[in-house]
């Protein structure tokens, strides 16, 4: 056990990482985007390589950032019948449904998705469009982000199962921080100089 | 067992659907994984081609490609940005001084400061806590009964999910297979008229329980001229003059015929451009014509006005699309929080960490739902759904009233993500077939929608509003009095009467559906899709889809992509081809 949380530990670690370096996409499309239109607009200058690298990268921010997103528990829930559970049955909830629920899933599309993309990579797969981008780089991120998500998965199932055992705190509390309302709320008593 | 199986597949995946939702874990992993089951399990009973799953990747790569969805990250993160950049408080403040020595003022600022956050950012729990911190303690210190403040705070947050620029309607949009342009254009009327209904309700309140609703003391009016007066005369006077530069705009510069909303956007410009050169003399120049709330008020109210501008403005001119004009506000807002000083390094981090994970949630249950549509049309599903809902009697009233019934009761549990992914796609068809506009039908759920931020217990706006009012008793600051707690319980009978102005709104639209259709019958001719450089051959999955498919015609399908000489994309599609008729719901045992 100790060594499979070393291993989750790891895992922790890259999809942090990865979500980190991830979320700077969110700018960069942002500017790109907006630069693409007023370019349009101003210059009549328009581009099917700056066009698609758009939703390149909005596939990147989502898929990618799956397994962070997993890590910090943020993938929607109906919680109006676990929320009265207890603490180890709610641990239960999430071992069954990362083995019943998420791993097929993730497993399978990963699976299905690499060969379109080895495929894509040999032929040079190139976007339809006239000055379009390569189509690989696309192909690519499917099974990567299901990958980070297969690997966040194998993770929480390890910790969920470290917990039951006693091993760890509940990982559902580890990393709840402030949460983006908390942080607005707090921001605005500073302002107004009022306690937080 | 497996004959029974076979006969009823797809009312026991839609039992299995709830099942498992309820269960708790993630929607959109159990959303795919009960596709995936039912998937193999049609497969093993003959229902479905073993091929079925060959599909899988390409439902991921239509969502991918999709050019509305990526409207959903830069949305956010302007919301995100712009929550941030003190420009509520500021709105808040000065227009709380503004109407706060009216009867029911601080209720109508509310509203009023609600709507103009709503066309600027969308994010309820972004409003409900700017409202929650700066209106609800001078309510509460002037007197203003417990739940009709809070009902009012709540209540205006929730503009913000319908009046454009909205998520949701971007979803639904995407869900319906209609331009986000389009859903916005026939949002904004009677996301208007509905803030008007709040407003009436606070004018209501106000002159027959005058005691729920009192005026500012004269004590806590901070704005005053030398000679103590108010100065609202002089704000009038500049009011009046930037409405007649923009009337006078539209009647010179404009032809009688050009589009209502065109003109609205344009000369609304010209009236604001005019109130902010007066105000920028006055101040720059030391002439003293204005008074000190008459130059506060344009000021504060030119960021959250050139943002409308620069994003709906441009979207409802066909300037930019809907994504770019998400891009551009994100930018503008970026502009704008550099300006005032509040953009720290901390901040853009912050809102790009909950932006990514947003979008990520959000593009995960569609792809949990996609997967699931894949067997559930395969099923006959949306069959069923069809023949359930049509067999309602009353034709198109029947539909309208138990579909809206069904998502008003669905909202107590579920969001408008789940809603807008799950339901919407099985109801889309439907209303098709009984010859109901889309857009307008789109429209109609949003508004509906709406509720499911303001159902006691679980709506999101009560949660936000409970997170930031005084959960203890306290002594207010300004008057040294002692001031109870807001109860829980205060909070959710605050929001029933809102809930019930939400019904006579989806009632009123349905009665009269040109509050939806009038915007769009006089619509500007530039169609903004046909800006983009299309990308037909990425999507093919995309149209095969029928949850997202506009035509409602489920037996024709639709996936049979445009040629082109690319043997990869040939070779995938001829591998995905047999298990196409399945997807498009002939499948060989139920009927």
């Amino acid at each position: 056990m100790k060594s499979l949380l070393s291993l989750s530990r790891s895992i922790d670690r890259l999809n942090e990482q990865v979500g980190r370096l991830v979320y700077w996409l969110v700018l960069v499309a942002v500017l790109i985007s907006a630069g693409n239109a007023i370019s349009r607009y101003t210059l009549n200058l328009s581009s099917n390589a700056w066009l698609e690298i758009q939703w390149y990268l909005f596939s990147a921010i989502f898929l990618l950032s799956a397994g962070y997103t997993l890590l910090y528990n943020q993938h929607v829930r109906i919680d109006v019948v676990s929320a009265r559970l207890s603490r180890r049955a709610r641990a239960w909830i999430d071992i069954l449904g990362t083995l019943l629920f998420l791993l097929p899933v993730a497993i399978a599309i990963l699976w299905m998705s690499w060969p379109i993309f080895v495929t894509a990579f040999k032929v040079h797969e190139m976007s339809s469009n006239a000055g379009g981008l390569p189509v690989w780089p696309a192909r690519l991120l499917m099974p990567v982000g299901f990958l980070l998500l297969t690997l966040q998965g194998l993770s929480e199932l390890v910790k969920r199962i470290a917990f039951l055992q006693g091993l760890i705190a509940d990982p559902s509390e580890k990393l709840t921080g402030p949460t983006a309302e908390e942080q607005l709320a707090d921001e605005i008593r500073k302002q107004r100089g009022e306690p937080a | 067992m497996s004959a029974f199986i076979a006969a009823n597949m797809a009312p026991l995946m839609f039992a299995a659907l709830i099942v498992v939702m309820l269960f708790g874990y993630p929607v959109a992993f159990a959303l795919a994984a009960v596709g995936i089951f039912f998937g193999l399990l049609g497969i093993e009973l003959g229902m479905l081609q073993a091929t079925l799953f060959q599909a899988l990747p390409e439902r991921v790569w239509g969502v991918m490609s999709n050019d509305t969805l990526l409207a959903v990250p830069f949305f956010t993160f302007m919301g995100l940005i712009l929550e941030r950049s003190g420009m509520a408080e500021d709105l808040l403040d000065t227009i709380g001084q503004l109407f706060g020595p009216l009867r029911g003022g601080l209720a109508l600022a509310v509203i009023f400061v609600g709507a103009l956050l709503a066309a600027t950012t969308g994010v309820v729990a972004a409003s409900v806590i700017s409202m929650g911190l700066i209106s609800l303690p001078i309510m509460l210190r002037y007197g203003y009964d417990r739940r009709f403040a809070t009902g009012v705070i709540a209540a205006s947050g929730t503009l913000a999910q319908i009046i454009p620029p909205s998520l949701v309607l971007i979803l639904m949009a995407d869900q319906l297979g209609r331009s986000v342009g389009d859903l916005y254009q026939g949002a904004f009327i009677p996301g208007l008229v509905l803030a008007g209904m709040y407003a009436l309700y606070a004018i209501g309140i106000a002159t027959l329980k005058p005691a729920w609703a009192p005026a500012l003391p004269p004590e806590a009016r901070t704005f005053r001229e030398a000679n103590g007066d108010s100065g609202t005369s002089s704000l009038g006077v500049l009011f009046v003059v930037s409405v007649a530069a923009a009337v006078a705009f539209a009647q010179l510069y404009y032809p009688p015929d050009a589009p209502t909303d065109v003109l609205l956007v344009v000369s609304t410009s010209v009236g604001v451009a005019v109130a902010f050169v007066a105000s920028v003399l006055n101040t720059v120049l030391k002439l003293g014509l204005l008074s000190k709330i008459a130059t506060r008020v344009t000021f504060v109210l030119i960021p959250p006005l050139a943002l409308i501008f620069l994003v709906l403005g441009t979207i409802f001119l066909g300037v930019a699309t809907p994504t770019e004009g998400g891009a551009m506000g994100a930018t503008g807002a970026l502009i704008m929080a550099v300006a005032r000083n509040r953009l720290s390094f901390t901040l853009l981090r912050q809102a790009m960490e909950a932006t990514a994970r947003l979008t990520s949630f959000v593009v995960f249950i569609l792809v949990g739902a996609r997967v699931f549509s894949l067997t559930f049309y395969g099923v006959d599903g949306h069959i069923w759904v069809e023949h359930l809902l049509t067999a309602l009697p009353g034709g198109q009233m029947g539909f309208l009233i138990v579909v809206n019934i069904m998502v008003f009761l669905l909202a107590f549990f579920l969001d408008f993500f789940e809603l807008a992914f799950i339901v919407v796609p099985l109801l889309a068809p439907v209303a098709d077939k009984l010859g109901i506009d889309l857009v307008w039908f789109g429209v109609l759920l949003a508004v509906n929608m709406q509720t499911s931020f303001m159902h006691p217990p679980f709506g999101f706006a009560l949660f936000y509003l409970r997170s930031v009012a005084p959960d203890k008793d306290f002594i207010d600051k300004v008057t040294g009095k002692l001031t109870p707690r807001v109860t829980t319980g205060q909070i959710y009978w605050g929001a029933v009467p809102f809930v019930l102005i939400q019904i006579i709104m989806v009632a009123l639209i349905i009665a009269f559906p040109g509050l939806v259709t009038g915007g769009l019958a006089k619509k500007a001719v530039i169609d903004t899709d046909s800006l983009r450089i299309e990308v037909p051959a990425e999507a093919p999955a995309l149209d095969g889809d029928p949850g997202s498919n506009n035509s409602g015609n489920q037996g024709t399908d639709t996936s049979a992509p445009p040629a082109d000489d690319d043997p990869v994309r040939a070779l995938e599609r001829a591998l995905q081809q047999p298990a196409e008729p399945t997807d498009a719901g002939k499948s060989t045992d139920k009927k």
